[in-house]
């Protein structure tokens, strides 16, 4: 009983370390505050930024991580403890190093080749959804392998006996067996997208209508002393962050029902 | 029973290697008759659903052959090659219905609806899962989803069915069913079946040919009666569960006819020789084995046939379990110790006490010779 007491206590602790910081903010609420972002022009611009980029970056990192973490889970391959190892790499550096490392690589000859010949990075979109997408990718394949290590691979291989196709039992029994680890992969990494700092800033910039993110709005109003401001824009991200939590429940109980 | 040496193979395995860790699968080499059941029977461990899923394709061979009605299974994926497969643990789709489960094999073999509805209809029907359709199989009995898994692994018309212990989990009344619905099934679409189980009340019911694994190699591999009546060696007497065994010492080998100095049983047992067992010579040590069911009680009504080895003794205790009673015999004048095998009606004639001294005769053609 003891023991239950301390591990139910630790609980509520990590509640109360979160909580008292997020009702602290509301010692500096200011409604108005508040509304007047969200009338701001410049303020819309980069939750629009913050949104669109977050989503490019969450998708694009979706998109190669399911299928690296299905092979991490399945498969046993040269070189798997290496790439497993390397997940934690964008946790390991900060991401002010994370994003040094970016602008570093655009300044050697194949980092500016690429900047001539493709698409310019830095201190553009680009380099906000690039700076995104790496901070992400490593935690987006740690929470898909473990959506898939939850699937048992005898369905898999009971649909290969059935006559699918490798592809097929993937499509068709690990994807929706795994589907409410996605989902949940999914929206937790949309969420740290949304409020990545570090990195994007080092890439991207701080440009004013360009590369703003909010994130990076936040920023720039706690540098200008305006705490007020850096209140209602954390408010804003926080709505935001919550809804997307939401919605992510919303649907899985929809898929579920 | 039909002649499995007379009909062709639907499946072949020669010399088939292969390995799990430290465990190996040694030169495995059977046939599976068109239209017949094999039964592998092993305890836990022999390598069972391993042969199994190397059969399937599912884990990769070391050495030797597979070969389905002839064709060479090496490099085919398992999913070209054609076998239906039921799992122990059945792995119904939990997220998909009971028609969907069903419709997969079909639907992933991409066979015409004409080709697989007729068929898919006749499974349903004979098995009787209409009613369960569009239901999950979360929400089935274990019977019942033993039928769907079964149907599902026979959607697709396969030639040959592959079943791993599949029944291992049900009751003793539907085991029966359901073994019984099987043969039937097996009766109306002709596939081939390889079954694996640890039970030998169900690989004797089902199999037409029984082979008997352990430790990654076959032992003995016959037709049912054979291997039943006659275990080649002591370790698959014992695995078949012939628990009267005698150590002895062959003192002389006449014709057909073998003297064994057996003193657990009180002296000299002739024996008659079995074809398919290796030839005993005279001083080699052997094991004298008898099945508790061949153990015959003699009193004066059913007096002791001629040539029967003839023991008295007394009955030290009996177990019950359901019907079938085991007597334990002690002899007068040795250490054996004898399990019988009766039914209630035969204790019931008898008149069997516990303590009472008793006469119990050996057939010489039931007393099973193992050599070493």
């Amino acid at each position: 009983m003891r023991f239950r007491r301390v591990t139910i206590a630790c609980a509520l602790a990590v509640l109360a370390v979160y909580g008292l910081l997020i009702v602290s903010l509301f010692y500096f609420l200011d409604l108005s505050a508040v509304w007047q972002a969200l009338s701001s022009k410049r303020v819309l611009f980069s939750v629009q930024l913050s949104l669109v980029a977050a989503t490019a970056a969450t998708a694009i990192a979706l998109a190669l991580a399911i299928p690296a973490a299905y092979a991490l889970s399945r498969h046993d391959f040269r070189g798997r403890e290496v790439v497993d190892a390397i997940l934690e790499f964008p946790v390991i550096v900060s991401p002010a190093a994370l994003g040094a490392i970016i602008l570093i690589f655009f300044s050697n000859p194949l980092g500016a080749w690429i900047q001539d010949h493709t698409i310019q990075f830095v201190f553009a979109f680009a380099g906000i959804v690039l700076a995104q997408f790496i901070a992400v990718l490593g935690i987006a394949v740690r929470f898909l392998k473990s959506a898939f290590d939850q699937v048992p691979p005898r369905y898999e291989m009971v649909a290969r006996t059935l006559g699918a196709s490798p592809l097929r039992a993937f499509l068709t029994i690990s994807l929706p067996l795994a589907r409410r680890g996605l989902l949940a992969s999914g929206v937790l990494t949309w969420a740290k997208a949304l409020g990545e700092f570090g990195a994007t800033i080092m890439v991207a910039g701080t440009m004013a209508m360009r590369t703003e993110t909010l994130p990076i709005a936040i920023y720039m109003r706690l540098a200008n002393a305006d705490i007020k401001g850096t209140v209602a824009l954390i408010i804003v991200l926080l709505a935001i962050g919550l809804s997307a939590l939401y919605v992510g429940k919303l649907l899985f109980r929809e898929r579920h029902a | 029973m039909p002649n499995s040496s007379a009909a062709k193979a639907m499946l072949e395995l020669a010399d088939v290697c292969a390995q799990v860790g430290a465990f190996r699968l040694k030169n495995i080499s059977l046939e599976v008759a068109e239209g017949l059941n094999h039964v592998l029977l092993g305890p836990s461990g022999a390598g069972k659903s391993t042969l199994l899923e190397t059969i399937i394709g599912l884990r990769p061979l070391t050495a030797g052959k597979v070969l389905l009605q002839g064709r060479d299974m090496a490099g085919l994926p398992t999913e070209k090659r054609g076998m239906g497969y039921m799992p122990q643990r059945l792995d119904l789709f939990p997220h998909l219905t009971v028609r969907e489960n069903i419709l997969y094999g079909p639907r992933s073999r991409r066979l015409k609806p004409a080709e697989y509805e007729p068929v898919v209809r006749g499974l349903v029907e004979a098995t009787g899962i209409g009613p369960l359709l569009e239901r999950r199989p979360d929400t089935l009995s274990g019977g019942e989803r033993q039928r769907v898994a079964l149907v599902r692994a026979l959607a697709a018309r396969p030639r040959l069915l592959l079943l791993d212990e599949p029944f291992g989990a049900l009751n003793e009344s539907l085991r029966h069913e359901l073994w019984r619905l099987l043969l039937d099934l097996q009766k109306q679409h002709g596939f081939a079946v390889l079954m694996i189980t640890h039970d030998l009340a169900e690989g004797f019911f089902i199999g037409d040919h029984v082979s008997v694994l352990i430790d990654g190699e076959i032992k003995q591999s016959g037709d049912r009666e054979t291997v039943w009546r006659s275990p080649a060696t002591l370790a698959v007497a014992e695995y078949l569960g012939i628990r009267n065994l005698f150590a002895g010492k062959v003192t002389r080998c006449d014709g057909e006819e073998v003297v064994v100095d057996c003193p657990s049983l009180g002296g000299e047992v002739l024996v008659t020789k079995r074809s398919g067992v290796a030839e005993p010579v005279v001083g080699e040590e052997i094991h004298l084995g008898i099945r508790a069911e061949f153990v015959a009680l003699r009193n004066q009504d059913h007096p002791p046939k001629p040539g029967e080895l003839v023991l008295q003794g007394e009955f030290t205790g009996l177990t019950v379990a359901g019907t079938d009673v085991t007597l334990i015999f002690k002899l007068a004048h040795g250490q054996a110790v004898l399990e019988i095998a009766v039914n209630r009606r035969l204790l019931r004639r008898f008149g069997i006490r516990v303590g009472e001294p008793v006469t119990v005769g050996l057939a010489r053609r039931d007393l099973l010779l193992f050599t070493h």
